[in-house]
């Protein structure tokens, strides 16, 4: 298997650059032009320092290429970490919508590998399937414990966990 | 998950912001004002400046100014906690709400802890007994607790206990604490009257959350993998709480922020019935003299706690539960 790189797309990165910068924007502005009660602004400031963080991780991300290959996942970046698919201890994949029908929502894949860090990534990165698809194998080979929630989206991703039960 | 909460707290900003505008727009849309009333009482009792005065109360209470003028002092003043005059006693809204609002939100989360916390034990004790006699008891409560209206409920307590115990249970604490500052015998005083209201305003959430929490664990204890567990011969206790527990509360959780205000609401007529010294008498006389200030600001207020509640509970959810639905299907 030749390596792949993927990263997130600009749209994406944009879209999230947009939502800081608002988030920063309504709580910053009442803050600075307003006489702000203090428990208000106690709340404004953790509303400010939230879109702060989330700001630096969408620069982060933009910053961050991610290389797929038969033996590894490299999260090549400022943060940059390395997991390696025959030492897989964890795997997570959760969905997230903020529709109360729960639709139009995205993925979220957490992977590590013994002593190493947790790589988090999306689903609107290039090539999330190809991620999800080599770590569930991963996690197979390795007889890693997964959630009944990691394996209800890995079924709803068409990826086989049959042998994967966890055991009650 | 910090994706989530961002998006979240972005949808819940503006969310505020539309409510805000709603509530005070549909509070001035009566015709007339707060200080119609009160000049209609000045020309009734034959004053000759009744005009006069009521042009000065206009002015003092802004009401000479454009809606949206007054909207936008409104909004800034609440980031301020200032929430301007109120029509009725011409003193600013923050000191008429100051206690009331303590004292509602005591009872309210006294009330929704009591609706989980009862509906919990008799939720799973009526799921894991189905059809016993224990579990017809506790339908047949259930059924009589939706049926029965709040304020009904807290009428024949009030006639019950007058006149077969000679207790009066009306009121948030005993009288001689009334207009007196927190104290440790006043904060006992209110715990003891907090009872009656925490069980009349609590019965109907109650009822509903044991017929979720039991229909919802029932679905559960039928899955294979209970079924494969038990064969496995793991102990009922351990089987129970292992998984179809866990994934029979995502309803309580999920009910947090439809508690709220399901509880405010339900609270003001049983406020008024058990003379209880909370927002809800107050809230419908700001209505009633269309005291636009005081009105708004609790309203903005049970918004607000709506908007944290349906945000904490779709954080917790997001945290227990991070599964795709597709018509429920995949979840067996």
């Amino acid at each position: 298997m030749s390596s792949a790189d993927l990263r997130y797309p600009r749209q994406t990165l944009w879209a999230d650059y947009i939502r800081a910068t608002a988030g920063v924007v309504l709580c910053g502005a009442p803050l600075v032009a307003l006489d702000v009660n203090r428990w208000m602004a106690l709340l404004l400031g953790a509303g400010f320092l939230l879109f702060v963080v989330f700001l630096a991780r969408t620069a982060l991300r933009q910053r961050t290429r991610y290389v797929l290959a038969a033996d590894t996942l490299c999260a090549d970046g400022p943060a940059g970490t390395l997991v390696e698919w025959n030492r897989l201890d964890r795997l997570k994949l959760s969905y997230y919508s903020t529709k109360r029908d729960r639709s139009d929502g995205w993925m979220q894949l957490a992977v590590g590998s013994a002593g190493g860090r947790t790589i988090k990534i999306d689903s609107a990165l290039e090539g999330f399937y190809d991620i999800v698809e080599r770590a569930a194998a991963a996690a197979e080979a390795n007889k890693v414990e997964l959630g009944t929630a990691t394996r209800a989206n890995l079924k709803s991703m068409g990826i086989a966990v049959a042998e994967l039960e966890e055991s009650v | 998950m910090l994706q989530y909460v961002v998006r979240r707290l972005l949808l819940m900003i503006p969310t505020l912001f539309v409510i805000s505008f709603l509530v005070y727009f549909i509070i001035d849309l009566p015709p007339g004002d707060c200080v119609t009333s009160q000049i209609d009482e000045l020309v009734a009792r034959g004053e000759p400046d009744a005009l006069k005065r009521a042009e000065e109360l206009r002015h003092l209470y802004g009401l000479d100014h454009p809606l949206m003028h007054r909207y936008l002092s409104w909004v800034a003043g609440v980031f301020r906690w200032d929430f301007g005059l109120s029509c009725q006693d011409t003193v600013p809204v923050k000191d008429l709400i100051g206690e009331r609002i303590a004292l509602t939100m005591i009872m309210e989360a006294a009330t929704i802890a009591f609706i989980w916390i009862v509906s919990f034990v008799i939720g799973v004790y009526a799921a894991t007994h189905q059809y016993k006699l224990g579990d017809y008891v506790a339908s047949f409560f259930g059924f009589i607790g939706l049926a029965v209206p709040n304020f009904l409920l807290a009428l024949v307590l009030l006639y019950v206990g007058k006149v077969y115990f000679g207790l009066s249970i009306g009121g948030l604490m005993d009288a001689q604490y009334l207009e007196k500052s927190m104290s440790w015998d006043k904060a006992v005083s209110i715990l003891q009257h907090l009872i009656i209201p925490v069980i009349v305003i609590g019965t109907s959430g109650t009822a509903g959350m044991i017929r979720r929490l039991r229909a919802n664990l029932l679905d559960e204890l039928q899955k294979q993998y209970v079924v494969t567990g038990r064969a496995k011969g793991l102990s009922e206790f351990r089987l129970l709480v292992k998984y179809p527990l866990r994934h029979a509360i995502n309803p309580f959780v999920s009910d947090i922020g439809h508690l709220i205000p399901e509880v405010i609401s339900g609270s003001v007529i049983v406020s008024v019935v058990l003379s209880l010294p909370t927002t809800g008498p107050m809230l419908l006389g700001a209505l009633k003299t269309q005291d636009v200030n005081l009105a708004a600001t609790f309203l903005l207020l049970v918004a607000v706690l709506t908007v944290i509640g349906m945000l904490v509970s779709d954080l917790l959810l997001a945290a227990l539960d991070p599964r795709i639905r597709f018509g429920a299907a995949g979840e067996k």
